[in-house]
Order: C-alpha cells, then structure tokens, then sequence
C-alpha cells in the first residue's frame, strides 16, 4: 500500500470541509476523485499532499506518518502535486521553473538542468524552454505545472483538475502524456470533472459529497449508484421523469 | 551585455583617476556605499522578495561596532566589523524567525518597527553614545585605523567589497539556493509543494544580506568617522537601499548598482543646486520617484531597458 | 490622584489611537493592504483643521467636517490612481506604492507648513474641566469621547448595515461578493475613504488637544500599526480595545520610566507580540 489516508477530517471551525474520507492507493494505480463542487476533494487533496494539517486522521505514505507534516517533507517523501489554479512561477523561464523541480534531487544546477530539459522534451514544452511562463496560455501553464512536479521525480502524484479547460484536441494530447507519467511508474490520485477523462483513465474511483465518501468503486458501475447521481442532481428530478 | 559590465568596472576602476577633484571621488564615495547597501538588500529583498524596510538595524549595527570598540578599547575601528558581523547575523536571526512567517505588507511593517525600536532604543543608551552617537580616531595612529585623509583608498575599499559582494550575489545566482530564493518571490505555496525548505532559505537570505549590510555600515562608520541613532538606524537608511535597488532593478544583479549611478549622482545634483532647501526637496523627490516607478515600471530601469531595447534594435535595423 | 489623571489622559489618547486605527484595519481586513502613509492621512488631518480654522475661522465642527471630507477624497482618489493598479502586481510594487506616498505627503507638509511644531489657536474648547477631584483639558476629553464615539459608529456601520455587509462580503470573497452583484472596486474605493476619512477626522480631533509638526505622520503610523496587531487585523472592535490600551500603556510608560521611553515600551511589545501571539488579541491567524 503505497498510500494510505485513514478518517481525514479537515475542519474550519464549525464548518467540516471533509469528514472521515479515507483513502487506500497501491502502487501502480490510478486513482480517481469526483464530486460536485464544495465537496471536499481539493481539500483532501490539500491534506494528502500536506498543505493543510488535518483535524483527525492519519496519512501513511510508503510506510511513513506523514499527517502532520509540511509540505516540504511530503515532495521529499515522494509526493508531488499540481494545483487546480495553475501556479507557475511566472517571470520565471519554462527551464527554471522545471529547475526548481529537478533541484529536490539534483542539487548541482548543471545536473538539475540536464534533468529540467529532459523532463521538458518528455512533456512537449523543450521549443519554449527560454520562454517566461507568463507567455503561456491556461494549457500550457498547466502541463508546465506538470512538468515541474515531475522533476522532483515523485512516486506518487496528485493531479487537481490537470485536464479541465482544455480543447477536445489538448485533452487527447493530456490524457496521452498522463498515461506516459503513469507507464513510467508514477502512481496518480486525480480530481476531475470530465467523466471521459476519468472512464478511460482510471480503474477505480472516489465520490465526495459534502465532506464524505459516498461511494467508490470502478468508474462505470459508481456513476449509476442512486447516490451519486443524486450529489450531482439533486433529488426529484429522477422522479419527475418517471 | 557581457561588454557592458567589462566597460563599467572598467569605468568604475578607472572614475577616480580621470575625474581627479574632491567633489567627484566624494559623489563616487557615497555611490559606491549606496550600490553596497542596496546590493546586499537586494539578497533578500530583491531575490527572495521579503520586502525588508528595517535594513537599517544591520546597517546600524555596522556601523556602531567599529566606533565602539574604538570608543571603549581604543581598537581600531576596523576590529569591529567581525563584532558587527556577528551581532547582525544574531539579530537576523531573532528577528528573522518570527517575521519571516508573516505575509507580505506585515513583514514589511514589522522591520520598519523593529528598527524604530532598536533606533530609540540606542538614542537612550548612554555606553554608545545616546542621542549624541560615537566618533572615531580625529588622527590615525597607524595604517590600520583607516582614517585617510584622501576619498581614493576609500574609493577602492569599496569598489573592492562591491566586486565581492557581486560576485557573491552572482554564485547565489547560479545555484540552487538562488532557484529557490526565485521561486520563494514567485510563489511560496508552490515552492513548497516541490520541496523547496521556505523558512530555512528564507532565513539564510536574511542572514547573508543582513551580514553584507553590516559590513556596508561598517565602511560608512570608517570613513566618515562619526556614527548616530539617525545616520545609523533611521528609515531614511533604510529607505534608500530600497529605493536604490528597486529603481535599478530588484532581483537583478546590476540593477542595485544601476540605480546608485542613476539616484546618488542625481541627489547630488539637486543638494548642490537648490542648497539648504534641498534634502527637504529631494526627499519629495524620492517619494515621487517611488510612486512612479510602484505604479507603472515595478520592474525598475532592468525592465525597462528589457523592453525598450528590442523596440529600439527594430528601430535601428529600419534606419 | 497624579496617577489617575495620567491613566485616564493616556485613555483618551488611547480613543483616538482606536480611531484611526481602525481605518488602517478595514483595508488590512479587507485587502491584505497595509497603507504604509496612513499615519500622514492623520498628520493631513491636522493641518486642514489648521487650515480651516486660520482661513476660513470655522470652530470644531468647521474643521473637524472639513478634515473628514478631505481626506475621504484623498482616499478615495488614491484608491482610484493607485492602489487598484498596484494590488494586482507585485509586492515590492505594492510596498513602495503607499511608502512612496508617506514620502511625498510627509516632505511636502515640510516644504509648506515647516518643521515647526504647531497648535490650533483658542477654540472654544480651551480650558479644564475637574471630573471628580482629576482635572482633565476639556480639548483632551472632548477629542477622547468624540473618538470612541466615531469608532463605535464604524464598528456599527461595518457590522450591522447592509452596505456595512456589502464592504465585509468584498473582503470575504471578492468573486462571491461580485457575483451577488457588488462592485468591488467601489466598495474598496469606499474603504479607502472611511479609513482616510476616520484618520482625517482623529488628526483634527488631536489638533485641538496637542502640537504637531510633519514629523508626527510617521509615529502614527506606527502606532497604528502596533495597535492593529495588537487587536487583530481585520477587527474595529480590536483596535478598539488596542487602542485604549496602547494609549494606557503609553501614558504609564511615560509616567514612570520618563518620556523618553513611552514609544519603546510599545514597540517592544510589538517585538514581544510578534515572538508570542501575531495574530493579536482578537484577529484570525
């Protein structure tokens, strides 16, 4: 069990973003997390890849307590994440910003560079490595942000809605380069809306609904649970139908 | 630009010996001081982006050791720098450790207090001088108490210390912990998701800025002999390493120096023509250049120059 | 008996400090934005109320009206000119911004007005009044009770309007708040000019009980700060309470350690605050 977060709670104040969520990934796997908006799934995430301390629970990453540790600790244990508002380093070239990825592992800026432009050519970004990532647009950053994380050269990754705004023709070409991350050994955790994208992806899915797991299980059979069609439409309309 | 910064330490090495009058080396002096001070500001607030308005407390400290040991042992002023170095750096770290959390405009503030603090403070201590401050050696004793009566081996002093603190600055640069300071300015959270230690580095930045800010005090106590709570911890010092660096261009090597050539040449010159009235008017002056350059060209003359140069090529390639 | 007068001046001191303290809250709490001139917005205050009074020969109300309205334009067009377009760029930029405007504000008062500490000429409010064995200058304790009024009144207006609301919901959630259909931007140009206008209205206040001179700006600002640390950024009610006890703690300082040391005192406790309870007495971390 490469992952494993147990009864993650993550309250502010009164208000209980996230209630009892518990998470198991093997190595290897990928992972699915859908819900509607407010859910709780950027929260979790920000849990697992330790932005936030949370309220209760345990997160165990290869064997090691992670919970209340920074998120400094969770790159270096092997975690890496992206965010859902992409968060480049914009007057930064393409090249630093992969840089300051690849230095987790490679302290010597020849070696970290060597690595940065590798990761570059791997994710289709090398023909604009000089380039400042304010010139990019959302996809761009958004792969950039990928290739950042992949730098540190994590065992597990967690993707924020990596693959949303995108054209029918960028989302093949991100759905293909997810796949090559994950051929080459990277576990995935990912939170998306596109049910596409999480049909053809991944095996096994997650439902957040208002804080709580309301179901898991392989893509296709958990979008015809009662309850998640529900959390997304709400109740009645089913009914109206009829 | 590489023949850019060969013709201007070419210059800079050069200035003394062409513009051979008191008046010059004096202006040549006091940029000098101003590109040190704005340079090691630059480390940690250029670089790393923690917009630090109380650099005077190092500066300060630098600047009172010398004359210290000076005043109380009869060493000479030069002993003091290691004191002063030392000193800041415990400082920094004191300092350092709770307002390096703060976001922002509090961490701004917090420095801006903390040298008011130490600046009152100082004025009401009687072993360093109170509100009438410390003086140095009137006549050297030797060599080693640095009292020249010409401005030229203070020139080269300082034209000396700058070469290293640039060159400093450029393997900071070059390296991951330069990377790291880029990434902290541009973006903590994210910064932190890839691994990159924020606190630690932070802090770092803070301590060798604070200790190259030390020095610069150390070398402005030196040369002029003479040291109080205002010239040594005041917001006016503080200030001006900003405004120096900011206007050349924070976060860029050169740019501290670029703009000492640009602001101390130019303070110069409105002192000398407008008299008494002028350090009144230079300080609106100052204000006004701050604004302008907060408001449209935050990037500084670096920036500028960045975006009128590929404009003025086309130009020139039209021609 | 000595004593309690300095305690209860070093209140009323205190009240005005919460004035205009809390002018520097509401854009903190609303935008994240320390106004970094916002102790020469009070030092401006001053010198309208001079400038009413010696031109135009208004009484309190003349320029205390005036010192309000003007700095609440100020506010408001430094908001429009400047701030906006700062906020959205880089911090240095946003640091030098308001600095570079204490600069020009606080230089220019010296060009025109001088370093020379000056008051307001005998206004009806001259004299002392005797609470109960304390003899009080009416000045001082009408400039007090008038500011604790006036931050009380913020305070409400902040917490129980609908346009009180509409500022609090921008500071919330500036995409929530706009899309519940209020302008941000003129609720924050709003916030400027309360906040200008609160500190406009404590210089005036001050003028009639203490001499000042361009110099003092600075100091305020600090204090400000202090006193918004202290009761929590974001939170009127906290710089309320920090304000009196700032003002208290001052006024005690100078009391028994000499004058000298009054601003120490606050300072260090900042430098203590820092250490142990940034957040203050009553803010969110």
């Amino acid at each position: 069990m490469l992952l494993e977060a147990s009864e993650v709670s993550m309250a502010f104040g009164s208000f209980a973003a996230v209630s009892g969520a518990s998470l198991a990934v093997e190595e290897g796997e990928i992972v699915g997390l859908i819900g509607p908006n407010g859910a709780g799934k950027s929260t979790f995430f920000n849990c697992l890849a330790g932005d936030m301390q949370p309220t209760s629970g345990r997160i165990v990453f290869a064997g090691v307590d992670l919970t209340r540790t920074s998120p400094e600790t969770h790159a270096l244990a092997g975690i890496g994440r992206t965010f859902q508002v992409p968060a480049t380093f914009e007057d930064m070239t393409l090249l630093d910003n992969v840089m300051v990825g690849a230095f987790l592992r490679y302290p010597q800026p020849e070696q970290a560079r060597e690595h940065a432009r590798r990761i570059l050519g791997l994710t289709g970004l090398g023909g604009y490595a000089g380039q400042r990532a304010r010139s990019l647009g959302t996809p761009g950053r958004k792969r950039l942000e990928i290739a950042r994380v992949l730098a540190t050269r994590p065992r597990l990754m967690l993707l924020d809605e990596a693959l949303a705004g995108l054209t029918p023709t960028e989302l093949q070409q991100a759905v293909a380069l997810v796949r090559e991350i994950h051929a080459s050994g990277v576990t995935l955790v990912i939170v998306e809306h596109i049910m596409e994208v999480i049909m053809t992806l991944t095996k096994r899915v997650l439902v957040f609904n208002q804080g709580h797991v309301i179901a898991s299980g392989a893509p296709e059979s958990v979008v015809r649970e009662e309850a998640v069609i529900e959390a997304y439409i709400g109740r009645g309309r089913r009914k109206r139908r009829q | 630009m590489r023949y850019g910064a060969v013709t201007l330490w070419a210059a800079l090495l050069a200035y003394p010996l062409v513009l051979y009058n008191q008046f010059y080396w004096d202006i040549g002096v006091g940029l000098l001081l101003a590109a040190i001070t704005a340079s090691a500001w630059n480390i940690v607030g250029g670089y790393a982006g923690q917009v630090s308005v109380g650099h005077a407390m190092f500066f300060g400290i630098g600047a009172y050791a010398p004359l210290l040991v000076y005043h109380l042992w009869k060493l000479p002023p030069v002993a003091g720098v290691p004191l002063a170095i030392g000193l800041s750096l415990a400082l920094a770290v004191i300092i350092g450790v709770p307002t390096l959390r703060l976001k922002g405009h509090y961490f701004s503030m917090a420095t801006i207090a903390i040298a008011e603090l130490i600046r009152i403070f100082v004025g009401t201590w009687d072993l360093v001088g109170a509100a009438i401050g410390l003086q140095g050696p009137a006549v050297g004793r030797g060599w080693w108490d640095l009292t020249f009566r010409s401005e030229i081996p203070y020139y080269y002093i300082f034209l000396g210390v700058l070469a290293v603190l640039l060159s400093v600055t450029a393997v900071v640069e070059r390296g991951r912990f330069g990377y790291y300071l880029r990434a902290i300015k541009a973006g903590e959270r994210a910064a932190r998701s890839l691994g990159v230690p924020v606190q630690q580095t932070k802090l770092k930045a803070l301590m060798l800025s604070a200790a190259f800010t030390s020095v610069a005090g150390s070398l402005y106590a030196i040369k002029t002999g003479f040291i109080d709570p205002e010239s040594g911890f005041g917001i006016l010092v503080s200030v001006q390493m900003v405004i120096v660096a900011a206007l050349g261009g924070a976060g860029t090597r050169l740019g501290p120096l670029v703009g000492a050539l640009v602001l101390v040449p130019a303070q110069t010159a409105i002192n000398t023509w407008f008299g008494g009235g002028g350090t009144g008017l230079t300080y609106i002056l100052y204000g006004g250049i701050i604004l302008v350059l907060a408001r449209f060209e935050p990037g500084g003359l670096h920036e500028l120059w960045h975006r009128a140069a590929p404009l003025l090529r086309r130009r020139a390639r039209a021609a | 008996m000595l004593l309690l007068q300095v305690i209860v001046g070093g209140l009323l001191l205190g009240a005005v400090y919460a004035l205009f303290s809390s002018g520097l809250t509401l854009i903190w709490g609303m935008m994240n934005f320390i106004n970094f001139a916002h102790g020469e917005f009070v030092m401006l205050g001053m010198y309208v109320a001079l400038v009413v009074v010696t031109w135009i020969g208004g009484g309190p109300a003349a320029f205390g009206l005036g010192a309000a309205f003007a700095l609440f334009v100020l506010g408001v067009v430094v908001y429009l000119s400047l701030i906006r377009h700062v906020v959205r760029g880089p911090m240095l930029a946003q640091i030098l911004s308001t600095f570079g405007l204490a600069l020009l504000l606080r230089y220019s008062a010296f060009w025109i007005f001088s370093a020379n500490f000056v008051s307001l000429p005998q206004t009806s409010l001259s004299g002392t009044v005797n609470l109960a064995g304390i003899l009080m200058p009416v000045a001082q304790l009408v400039a007090g009770v008038v500011a604790i009024t006036l931050t009380v009144a913020l305070h409400l207006l902040l917490a129980r309007t609908a346009l009180g609301s509409r500022l609090l919901a921008v500071a919330e959630d500036r995409n929530a708040a706009m899309l519940m259909g209020i302008r941000p931007d003129r609720m924050q140009a709003l916030a400027w000019g309360l906040s200008a206008g609160a500190a406009g209205i404590a210089g005036a206040l001050m003028a009639i009980a203490y001499p000042w001179s361009p110099s003092v700006g600075e100091t305020f600002g600090l204090t400000a700060f202090v006193v918004v640390a202290l009761g929590g950024f974001g939170s009127v009610p906290g710089a309320l309470y920090a304000g009196l006890i700032i003002g208290l703690i001052q006024a005690l300082s100078a009391y028994w350690l000499g004058p000298v040391y009054k601003d120490i005192v606050v300072y260090a406790l900042f430098a203590a605050l820092l250490w142990l309870r940034p957040q203050g007495l009553l803010g969110r971390a």
